[in-house]
């Protein structure tokens, strides 16, 4: 009995305790809160206020009635969506586009980051290094231009090879089976050494003791590699990777709009492409909106379902 | 702490003077570059002084250089000429031209609507996103009957016809005389070189595309993606696949491309040229661009084109082949003896006003548009300034012809942009200048005002497409699932012979809704135009 009250009296003055260090917290650090309130005003006002105009999803909207004004009709949209005759070659498209970059494009940051780090003149890493970065910083319209002529069978370079070597030329921008590995190869190509960053920030910050440990054990590069290098990335591979699941469906509007022609949009169309030309051609905003709050929603059960996995596997998670 | 309030103290004083800096020279630029405006002052006191009528009107840019790389159209001289003429003050709020339909809505979305809106013509397409119909705009029929004479003498009625919902018309259009705008145009120094006559069917069009290969043209004919400004064989057989063209087959109002035997003709010649080489074999990822830079850099030897442009691309054309000759030609013809491109509706803008502006303000209005069409505006807009782009030599006026980029992109502002309501067929003072002009107004109302192809059409559109975006059809280019189906067939990945089960794939995504809609609206009447020709 008296142990309890004791408890108890412990508890409360620990209470109190907390709530004035918060303050005494808020105070002592009153700058950096400072600092901090226009990014946090920022994402009220353009991330989370916007959410709630994802509710013309179950509206019939109409811009001249605007949100409170327009009808509702409960899940109607989506029920569109899921009878849309295309919608399940649409989604199976974009799934696996996904996949397709998860199983390539993922890795093949992991992989040149690694070969980077391995790099000795530092002259010539950062010349490879900016070399890689490039593609980036181009807009998906220019390379589109870009891979047009270069992929082009009567004119492309790629193609005249091909043609030196005694093959037939190939149209792979009007072949539906080659769309998919061009889309991703075309998305690594620009985006793979931009990814390379965050990894190589975090090689960097690996403590070089480690490595001299390693040497002096007899540990070849290879071998430093797969055990020094590589689980100090872990915690930085888990998160990009749960951000990346988080994503699944966001395969990127423009990267597929560029290359899409009447030859390959059988198996090249996906759901952002889709809601483009219903939605921004043909004006439907609530039906649109629906598709793109289901596109988030499999992201965030996807994310849910990945961090608590990798949480139990590994302890690394997002939250 | 003092330090971090210290730099950022800085910080914010060097950012007011970098703002500070850039607003006065942002504001010098305003200042037009040609001429000062002490120059245009003297018909002020001649309207009689009467106070200028201020409104805001949106117009969309349309592409033309002088407006898109214009600092602040408002300062601009031109516009003041104007305003000073019209004895108005324009508020002018530009949309850009690749995003018109999306801003137009943005605009309506949050009802910062100006005083006069430009639409595309009609009164229910897309980029009005129903406003009309809403009640934003004015009815205008009474103000037009007592100010607005001369526009509804100048403007054809079947013009008029598109202005109108429920009987009321809404806006002011401009007005095409002549809605064969599209052209089939040929390398004339190439026929030449062949020996052979000028091509009038479908078979001689491919002897000479044929012989232009053996002469080592590229690509002898010029086709693109989704056959757009390529598409004049559809036109021989009656088969175009757009939103304007629809027929009566059996008591039902059905799309063109139901005719099967025609549409399989018109992909079976775009097939025998791409099998042949006379079309490009990567034709369905030719952008826009290359295709315009293929035919200048004279890799072309037959292709489709508007036909105010002739003479600006030949002059183009003549940079790298200087002995180049264009000649705009009777496009080929089929069984019915007739051909030709798709024909554009008979208007390009049309003016709204909305119906928030009160009545006076509105009449002002009208009055402005009215002047549009007079002999005072036609010209101004068509000759310009006096002692800057024309001279009066006893009284007979002597136009200075546009020498650089720069003057030309003057001139087609001034006669094409800013001229709001007017023929838009070509501008005719300036064509009569030079023999040039005059053999290709000629070519207007000989070759092109006797050929093209028009269908029934609806306005507004039917709303059954409005379901399924693959079957719905815009105005130069074919519903998705339609186009897709042509052009796999001519890269003989479908059979030709398919082509009824594409119609009864149409049919099952949502054409069937499509043809009961357009063939009740047809019997009640309900907005229905019938074929120009």
């Amino acid at each position: 009995m008296a142990t309890n009250i004791e408890r108890s009296a412990a508890i409360s003055s620990a209470k109190t305790k907390h709530s004035r260090s918060l303050w005494s917290q808020l105070w002592k650090y009153r700058a950096l809160y400072l600092i901090s309130i226009p990014g946090i005003v920022y994402f009220l006002i353009f991330r989370y206020i916007p959410l709630f105009g994802s509710v013309i999803a179950f509206q019939n909207y109409n811009i001249f009635k605007g949100i409170t004004g327009s009808p509702w009709v409960g899940f109607a949209n989506f029920e569109k969506m899921f009878n849309y005759h295309d919608f399940s070659r649409i989604l199976t498209n974009n799934i696996v586009l996904a996949l397709y970059d998860i199983i390539f494009v993922f890795p093949a940051a992991i992989i040149l980051a690694l070969l980077l780090n391995e790099l000795r003149i530092v002259l010539y890493k950062r010349i490879v290094q900016t070399i890689v970065y490039m593609p980036h910083f181009l807009s998906w319209v220019v390379i589109s231009g870009i891979a047009v002529s270069v992929f082009s069978p009567e004119t492309g370079l790629v193609n005249s090879v091909i043609a030196k070597l005694g093959f037939e030329p190939i149209y792979f921008l009007g072949d539906n089976n080659l769309i998919r590995p061009f889309l991703v190869g075309a998305g690594m190509w620009r985006d793979v050494g931009y990814s390379t960053i965050i990894y190589l920030a975090a090689m960097a910050s690996i403590s070089p003791d480690l490595y001299e440990a390693a040497q002096i054990d007899g540990a070849n590069r290879f071998k430093q590699t797969l055990t020094i290098t590589l689980p100090a990335l872990m915690p930085t591979i888990t998160i990009l990777f749960l951000l990346q699941i988080g994503q699944i469906l966001d395969f990127g509007f423009e990267r597929v709009w560029v290359f899409l022609n009447s030859l390959n949009s059988g198996n090249g169309e996906i759901l952002d492409t889709f809601i483009y030309r219903v939605g921004i051609l043909d004006m439907q905003y609530s039906y649109t909106t629906a598709i793109g709050l289901f596109k988030s929603v499999v992201g965030l059960i996807l994310l849910w379902l990945c961090n608590t996995l990798s949480k139990k596997t590994t302890g690394e998670s997002l939250f | 702490m003092k330090k971090f309030i210290l730099s950022l103290g800085i910080i914010m004083l060097a950012f007011s003077v970098l703002t500070a800096c850039s607003g006065n020279s942002s504001s010098n630029n305003k200042q037009p570059a040609t001429n000062e405006p002490a120059a245009t002052q003297h018909t002020d006191s001649a309207e009689g002084n009467a106070e200028p009528t201020k409104f805001s009107i949106s117009l969309r840019t349309l592409a033309v250089n002088y407006v898109e790389n214009h600092v602040n159209i408002n300062e601009d001289v031109w516009v003041k000429r104007l305003e000073e003429l019209s004895n108005t003050d324009l508020d002018i709020k530009l949309i850009p031209h690749a995003e018109y339909e999306q801003k137009m809505a943005q605009m309506f979305a949050i009802s910062d609507i100006p005083d006069v809106v430009q639409a595309n013509g009609g009164v229910s397409g897309k980029e009005l996103a129903g406003s009309v119909q809403a009640g934003l705009f004015m009815p205008l029929d009474e103000i037009l009957q007592e100010y607005g004479q001369d526009l509804l003498k100048s403007i054809p009625e079947s013009v008029w016809e598109y202005q109108k919902l429920d009987g009321q018309i809404y806006a002011i259009p401009d007005w095409l005389s002549n809605t064969s705008r599209r052209a089939t145009v040929i390398r004339m120094d190439l026929l030449e070189k062949t020996g052979l006559p000028v091509p009038k069917t479908v078979d001689d069009y491919l002897n000479v595309l044929r012989e232009f290969k053996k002469l080592g043209v590229e690509q002898p004919f010029q086709a693109r993606e989704n056959l757009k400004y390529s598409d004049v064989f559809f036109g021989t057989f009656d088969a175009y696949s757009y939103n304007t063209m629809f027929m009566e087959q059996d008591g039902q109002i059905v799309p063109k491309f139901f005719d099967v035997e025609n549409m399989q003709n018109a992909i079976q010649t775009y097939q025998t040229m791409y099998n042949e080489g006379l079309i490009s074999k990567e034709f369905a990822t030719i952008n826009p661009a290359t295709y315009k830079n293929n035919i200048l850099a004279g890799k072309a030897g037959i292709w489709n084109m508007n036909a105010n442009e002739v003479l600006q691309w030949e002059q183009q054309l003549k940079e790298t082949v200087p002995d180049a000759k264009l000649a705009v030609i009777a496009s080929p013809t089929g069984t019915d003896g007739k051909g030709g491109n798709y024909l554009y509706s008979p208007m390009t803008r049309n003016f709204l006003i909305n119906a928030n502006v009160d009545k006076e303000k509105a009449i002002e209005i009208v009055k402005f548009f009215n002047w549009m069409v007079s002999e005072e505006a036609t010209k101004f807009f068509t000759y310009g300034w006096e002692g800057e782009t024309y001279t009066l030599n006893n009284g007979t006026i002597n136009y200075k012809q546009p020498e650089n980029a720069d003057e030309v992109n003057l001139e087609r502002y001034r006669t094409f942009w800013l001229w709001l309501v007017q023929d838009q067929t070509y501008v005719k003072g300036l064509m009569e200048l030079t023999p040039e002009g005059q053999e290709l107004m000629q070519v207007y109302d000989t070759i092109l005002a006797n050929e093209g192809r028009d269908g029934i059409k609806f306005e507004p559109r039917l709303e059954a497409f409005s379901d399924n975006p693959d079957i719905s059809p815009l105005g130069d280019v074919p519903a998705p699932l339609i186009i897709d189906h042509i052009i796999k067939m001519i890269y003989g990945q479908e059979p030709i012979s398919d082509w009824p089960n594409v119609i009864e794939e149409w049919k099952a995504k949502g054409g069937e809704a499509v043809i009961k809609e357009a063939t009740e609206r047809y019997n009640n009447n309900d907005g229905v135009f019938l074929p120009q020709k």
